[in-house]
This record gives structure tokens, sequence and C-alpha cells, in this order.
């Protein structure tokens, strides 16, 4: 077994995360198949970290996981807002918008 | 011992200005009487984008290859970066112009208390009669500040971590609008949404893109895509993804759904600086990828591009067709114009950097117009942005229906308007640049296009003012001012353009 | 550590399917807060490769920030939205979750195989030689020189976060007075209103639930007694039925 095995599973968790937004609709849930992608490049940048023998990639995971928490407060956030108003989270209920 | 990287302080000041002023600006919120707020508020952030500006022209002297690259190699302050500092500093001036105006309505633009329910007692006393929230001011320095950041950085991380800086104030303050909340709550979620969504491809691109270069600066990338050694796999899907997380802010077709949706909800002053700043942001970040990280790839990306280019260009424009809202219309207008900067980035070298800079110049001194324009015609409903609530407007208010029309006219790219100097350039060198086949789609969408401006002319002056026309609102000094230098831009742009081409030309340069 | 050794194949074939798992019953799972759980089952495998692979600072920090503060962040959201955040099984587009699922099988077939095949032959170099001063002072070495500036301007990431959730949650107390104990008492002793404390649930009762209405002393259930937001449960012919203590016994 070589490292690379890391990579192939980052890829497969960012896939299953990048369907995930496409098929759910709770706005949570979406939101949680965005943070599982982050997962995804961060297990794929520490991995690359070991293999090029360079920290930066750790950096870098760790400056994603920054970056996560606050989106995270700011998206739930919005979903709050948008919930307190109309009572679902889901996205199918925010049509208001379109042509 | 670890010992900080030299910092150049002169090359940075701009930024550091920025950063600092939206500190104060949020320790302001909490000092300042309320009343007071709104013009401390404006006046502060005024002077800090001024000042920023001040040092951005004191550098653009004094650029060597030497000196350019500061903060342990984070940053690159090069005469392209200088360039698109002073842009977007002047576009954000005159966007958060709009941002203050108190005059057209009651509290201005913006919500008082934003976490009001819809609807709630509370929520329509607080519509008749608060004061619009001041924060919005710290948030847009943030978001400049972001900008700033991103079109000079050096590596994918910094350039990641800027990218959510000035992403995260703007999915805040596109839920902030004081009229049609819901929308516009509904624009934040979306907006968000798939923001996140982008910059999570974004991120897994900086991963795949280190695994092959070993290392995330641009120069780093540059020797590795030019060596080439091994399967470049890795490094051509890494660049995908990151294209996906770019051409997501530029919005770019297929990437371009949540734009519609954006600007309509938003609060017009919002969308305005998005229109603008983030177009140029996001374009300055994708010509520095491409020409300072990947142009060792020998350009192999650029069918992929000029499919997406030439999609872009058809989609804004047949979409742009079917709209009957304005801020609708002129979202899909900046759909087909991303389109056309794209085609400028493809035609690649000197000219292409220089038609690119340009454009984004005058497009966004524009649209920053045309959205002032469109905050000044109201009913008692708010902005009446319905487009056949715009029919008859020439005769109630020759003066605003003729510079809108004008403004127009320099979307359709319409002689002696900025509009047509900006195509012709980006159009010239793409000719130039061998990607003939782009120009010609950018030509057929440009007269698609030009279809939906000249029907939004015609109802302007050739209908009757009905019941239901709304009546135009005097606009204040700040609106007034905004909307001046838009129009005055557009003209001077379009009938010498000289200088500012020949600026484009000295700044059309990388260093790496 | 360069060369994988036999406790990180172990370790890797136990939590890899795990992980995909994990993800797996994230997307699927009905309820939101399942879907939660089974992230942070992924999000914790996760923090265990990042140790396995020299990252000791990396992966505790994914168990504390990752698990520990932003799953737990999603779990409060989902409990102020309450039970109703599950999905519904109407589809809006039609046959947007085959196409969703077709994609995204391949999506990962084409990642997975050409990156495996694109660093097949990479060397590892491991990271014993950045690691030899410590892990956690290779980071902070890199941290404070090449990528001070972006540390820096994290500052303003969470600033703008701060800012943000105060915009959208916060709300400014309405000027409605405080009302005082003199106020309140005559309030309660108005006429039409009932002053004295409300008769608990299952007082003179036969079941304890409090779906069922207190028995005031005439027999008649008292509607005082329940919450209005449960339904009302119909007594039945034995529970309204005088109990053994009152007839005597009889």
């Amino acid at each position: 077994m070589t490292p690379m095995w890391y990579i192939v599973l980052a890829a497969v968790l960012f896939s299953i995360g990048a369907v995930g937004v496409l098929v759910r609709r709770n706005a949570i849930v979406l939101f949680m198949c965005v943070e599982l992608m982050l997962n995804a490049a961060n297990l794929a940048l520490v991995t690359f970290s070991r293999i090029n023998g360079t920290l930066d990639g750790q950096i870098m995971a760790f400056f994603a996981m920054v970056v996560a928490a606050a989106e995270v407060v700011i998206g739930l956030a919005i979903i709050m807002l948008i919930f307190r108003t109309r009572r679902s989270a889901s996205v199918d209920d925010a049509n208001l918008l379109k042509y | 011992m670890v010992k900080l990287p030299p910092m150049d302080y002169a090359a940075i000041m701009p930024l550091l200005i920025l950063f600092g002023a939206a500190c104060l600006g949020v320790l302001i919120e909490a000092f300042v009487p309320r009343r007071a707020r709104n013009i401390t508020q404006l006046l502060f952030s005024l002077a800090a984008v001024i000042a920023a500006m001040v040092f951005v022209v004191k550098r653009a002297g004094n650029v060597t290859a030497a000196n350019a690259i500061t903060a342990g190699g984070a940053i690159t302050i090069d005469k392209a970066a200088l360039f698109l500092q002073g842009s977007l500093l002047v576009l954000a001036f005159v966007s958060l112009l709009i941002f203050g105006e108190r005059t057209l309505e009651q509290g201005g633009a913006f919500v008082a208390q934003a976490a009001v329910t819809v609807g709630s007692e509370k929520d329509k006393e607080q519509a008749a009669k608060s004061l619009g929230s001041t924060e919005v001011y710290p948030l847009a320095l943030f978001s400049l500040a972001g900008m700033l950041l991103f079109v000079a950085a050096n590596d994918l991380l910094t350039m990641f971590v800027a990218l959510e800086v000035f992403s995260l104030p703007l999915y805040l303050l596109c839920a902030l609008a004081r009229r049609k909340r819901l929308l516009s709550q509904e624009a934040a979620l979306k907006y968000f949404l798939l923001g996140a969504y982008a910059s999570a491809f974004f991120l897994f691109g900086v991963a795949l893109v280190y695994g092959y270069a070993k290392a995330v600066d641009f120069a780093s990338i540059h020797t590795a895509a030019a060596v080439g050694a091994g399967n470049i796999t890795l490094l051509i899907t890494g660049l995908g993804l990151l294209a996906i997380g770019l051409l997501f802010k530029v919005a770019a077709a297929p990437f371009h759904v949540w734009t519609p949706d954006v600007y309509q909800g938003a609060p017009t002053p919002v969308t305005a600086f998005m229109a603008a700043c983030t177009k140029a942001a996001a374009f300055g970040g994708l010509i520095r990828v491409l020409y300072v990280g990947f142009d060792g790839l020998g350009w192999q990306f650029t069918p992929v591009l000029g499919a997406i280019a030439a999609l872009t260009v058809m989609v804004g424009a047949v979409l742009a067709v079917t709209q009957t809202d304005l801020k609708r219309l002129l979202a899909y207008s900046s759909v087909a114009n991303a389109g056309y900067l794209l085609i400028g980035v493809l035609a690649g070298g000197q000219l292409g950097l220089q038609s690119v800079l340009f454009y984004l110049v005058a497009y966004g001194l524009t649209v920053i117009a045309a959205f002032a324009l469109i905050t000044l015609v109201r009913d008692a409903d708010g902005e009446a942005t319905h487009l056949s609530r715009w029919a008859g407007l020439g005769a109630r208010s020759p003066l605003f229906a003729g510079i809108f029309t004008f403004l127009l006219l320099a979307f359709a790219g319409i002689p002696l308007t900025s509009g047509f100097m900006a195509k012709l350039s980006v159009f010239g060198a793409a000719v130039d640049g061998g990607q003939t086949w782009l120009v010609i789609f950018g030509v057929i969408s440009s007269i698609i296009l030009a279809f939906p401006y000249l029907r939004v002319v015609v109802m302007m002056w050739l209908s009757e003012p009905g019941e239901s026309t709304p009546s135009v609102s005097l606009p204040g000094v700040l609106t007034s001012t905004a909307l001046g230098v838009g129009t005055i831009a557009t003209l001077v742009l379009g009938v010498a353009p000289g200088l500012l081409l020949d600026l484009a030309d000295k700044a059309a340069a990388f260093i790496r | 550590m360069s060369a994988v050794q036999t406790g990180e194949i172990i370790t890797f074939f136990i939590l890899a399917p795990l992980a995909v798992i994990g993800a797996l019953g994230m997307v699927l799972a009905r309820n939101a807060v399942h879907s939660a759980l089974w992230l942070i089952l992924t999000m914790l495998s996760l923090g265990v490769f990042y140790i396995v692979q020299a990252g000791p600072f990396i992966g505790m920090v994914q168990i504390i920030v990752y698990t520990g503060a932003i799953m737990m962040l999603f779990l409060f959201v989902l409990m102020l939205v309450g039970r109703d955040a599950s999905d519904s099984v109407i589809e809006t587009l039609r046959g947007q979750k085959v196409v969703g699922t077709l994609l995204g099988v391949g999506l990962a077939g084409l990642m997975a195989t050409g990156i495996y095949q694109a660093t097949r032959d990479y060397t590892v170099v491991g990271l014993e030689a950045a690691n030899k001063d410590g892990n956690v002072q290779g980071l902070a070495k890199l941290i404070f020189t090449n990528y001070v500036f972006a540390f820096e301007v994290t500052s303003a990431l969470l600033i703008t976060a701060a800012v943000g959730a105060m915009i959208l949650a916060h709300q400014e107390k309405s000027g409605v007075k405080a009302v005082g104990q003199v106020a309140k008492m005559r309030e309660r002793f108005l006429p039409g209103n009932y002053p004295g404390p409300k008769p608990g649930p299952g007082v003179f009762a036969t079941s304890n639930s409090v779906a069922t209405p207190a028995k005031l002393p005439d027999g008649n259930p008292s509607q005082r007694s329940i919450s209005p937001i449960l339904p009302t449960r119909e007594l039945t012919a034995a529970e309204k039925a005088d109990k053994p203590t009152l007839t005597g016994g009889a």
C-alpha cells in the first residue's frame, strides 16, 4: 500500500459531497456536504504534505479549518434567518427568485 | 529562532489601511450615537479608500522586479496588481457613495435590524422609520480589502483566504435589504450555498496543484508546469478545479446560475458594488493564476476556456432577451460581459491583458451608474424594477431616461461610449491572439444583446406614461455624484480612451 | 514514516470504509440530525488519518475544531430549527437525483483513477526531516514566516463572522417597559382572571400522562390543566369512573 490510497479516498469523499449538494434539499444538509468536500480537500493536503515532505500542506489544511469555521458561522446565521421567516430549511421553498 | 520575514510596508499599506479602517468601523458602531453613525461611517470609509488610493499611486512609480514580492513571498505588488487595486478602490469609492444615500428613502437602502422576522409588527414598525444599519460600511471595507489582497496574492493559499475574506461580507450584505426582505434573504442563501460549493472546488484544486508542484506559490507552479515532469494529470485536474472556483466568482456559464437571483435580491447599492468590484477582483485573480502560474502549461487549457467563453456570451445574451426585470436583465448582461472579458483573457499576451484591464474599469463605472439610476425609479413599495413599469419614463423625466439610454447604449457597445472602446480592444486583442472564432461568437452575442437594451430604450421613450409609471425621485448629493461620475466616465472613456489605455498598457506586466 | 507500516495499513482499511460509510450515510440519511452524526464519524476517521500521517497537531485540531466546534454548531442549529428539518421526498426537478448520482459516480471514478494513475509513481519523501524539531514547531515556523500575512488576514474573517452573526441574529430590545410586581398583582386579580395556580396534570386523574386532564372536585376534566398545544385525550369509561378510594372501596 502507498499513501496514494489516501488521495483516492479523498477523491471519493469529495465526490460524495459534491453529489450530496446536488441531490439533497435541506439547506443545512447541503452545507454539511460542502463541509465534507472541504474535509476531503484537507485529507488530500495532509497526504500530499507527507508525500512532498514539506509542511505547507498541513498549514493549508489548518487555514482551511479556520476559514471553514468562519464560513459556518455566517452560513448558519443566514439559514437561521431564512428559517425564522419561512419555517422551512428546504432550498426548494426558497423559490421567490426566478424568471 | 524564527524571524518575521521582511515586510515592505509601503507596498502593503493600502491593505493595512483598509483592514485597519474596517476594524475601527466596527468600533465606531459601538461608540458613536445612532443618529451620527451613517455620516461618520460613510466619511470614515471614504477617507480610508482615498488614503489607500494615495499609497497605491505613490507606489506606482517605483515598482521593480526586486521589490515587488513581499511578506514572505505571499504578496506581489507588481504593476498589474497596482492597476487592479487602484481600479477597485475607484469603483468601491463610487459604490460607497450609493451605500450612503439616505434621501431617497427614510433610513436608506439597508434594513435596521436584519434579525427581525419579516412581516411581524416590529418589522412594519422598523420599515417605516428606523435608521438603516451602518455595519454595512465595515463589511464593505473588509470585502474590499479582501479583493485588494486577492488580486495581489502570490500563492494559492493567500488567494484562498482572500477569496473568503471578500466573499463572506458579500453574503451578509446581500441579506440586508430594507424592502423585499424575503427576496434579499433568499439571495443571500443562494449566494452563500453556491459560493461555499465553489470555494470547496477551489480548495481541492489547490490540494492537487500542491501535490504536483510541491509548493503553492506561482513561481514554483510555473516552473513545475514548464518542466512538465511525469504525469501532469494532477496539474490539469487541479487547474480545472481552481478554474471552477474562479469562474463561479466571475459568473461565467455554466457557473452563472446564482447571478440573476443574487443581483435581483440584493440591495441595489450592494448589487452595484458586486457587479463592479467582484468582477474586477475575480478577473484579477483569474488572470494572475493563468498568466503567472499556469502559462508554463503552454495554454493547453485554451480550448476549454474558449468553449466556456463562447457559452457564456451566448447564454448571457439569449437569456437577457427573455427578462422582464431590469436588475435581472443587467445580471444577464453582466454574465455576457464576463464572457467578453474571458475572450480578452484568452487573447493572451500584453494586448489581451491590457484590454481586460481597460474593460474592467470601463464596465465597472458604467454598471455602477446604471444601478445608481435604478435606485431612483421608485414607487410606494421601493424600487420599481419591472420592465413594464419603466414604460413612458422618458416623458416623466427626460433627463434620467436620457442618462439611462446612454448607459444602455454603452452596454450595447455603440461608438462614443466606453463600452464600444472596451469591446473593440478586447475583440482586437483576440483577433491578434488568434482567437477569431471567439470574436465571431462575441459579435453575434453583442448583436443579440443589443435587442433587450433597445427594447428598454423604446419602452422608455415611445410609450405613454400610465397610471403605474413610477416617479423618478430626485437623488441626493451622493447618488448624483455616483451617477455623474459613472456617466461622465462612460462618455470620456468612449471619446478619449487614450489615457486609461496607456495606463493599462504600462500596467499589463506581471512579476513572477 | 515514509514507508507505510503494517499498523497504518490496518488502520487505513478499518477507518477508510468507515469514512466512506459516514459520508454516504450523511447524504442518504433522511433526518438532518442523523446526517450530522454520520458526518462526525467521517471527520473523526480523517482526524486519525492526519495523526497517522505525521500530523498530530492538525489531527487534534480536526477533532477539536471540526467535530468539537463546527459540528456542534450544526447540531445546535438543527435543534433550533426543530425536527421538521428532515427532507421532503417530492422531486422538484424530475430525474435530478438519478442524474446527480450518475454524475457523482462518474466524477468519483474519474478523479480516483486519474489521481491514482497520476500519483502512482511518486516517491514518498515523508515528514521526518520537516518534523525533526517537532511538528508544532515546524508548523509555527511556517505560519510566522511564509504565511504570516494570511495568518493575520484570517482575523478579518473571524471579525466578519462575529459581526455577521450579530447582525443576523441580534435584536435590540423594543421599548416595552419592565412590568413591576404591583402591576403584575393588579392584573392577576382583575375580575375575570383566575388568580390561583393552574391545576397540575394528573391530579385526581387515573393516568399520569401530561395529556390527561386533571379532574376538578366535581368530577369534570379541567381544561386549564393541560397545555393548549397538546391534543386532549378522551378518557375511557374506566378512567372517568371515581377511584375506589372515593367510593369507599366498593
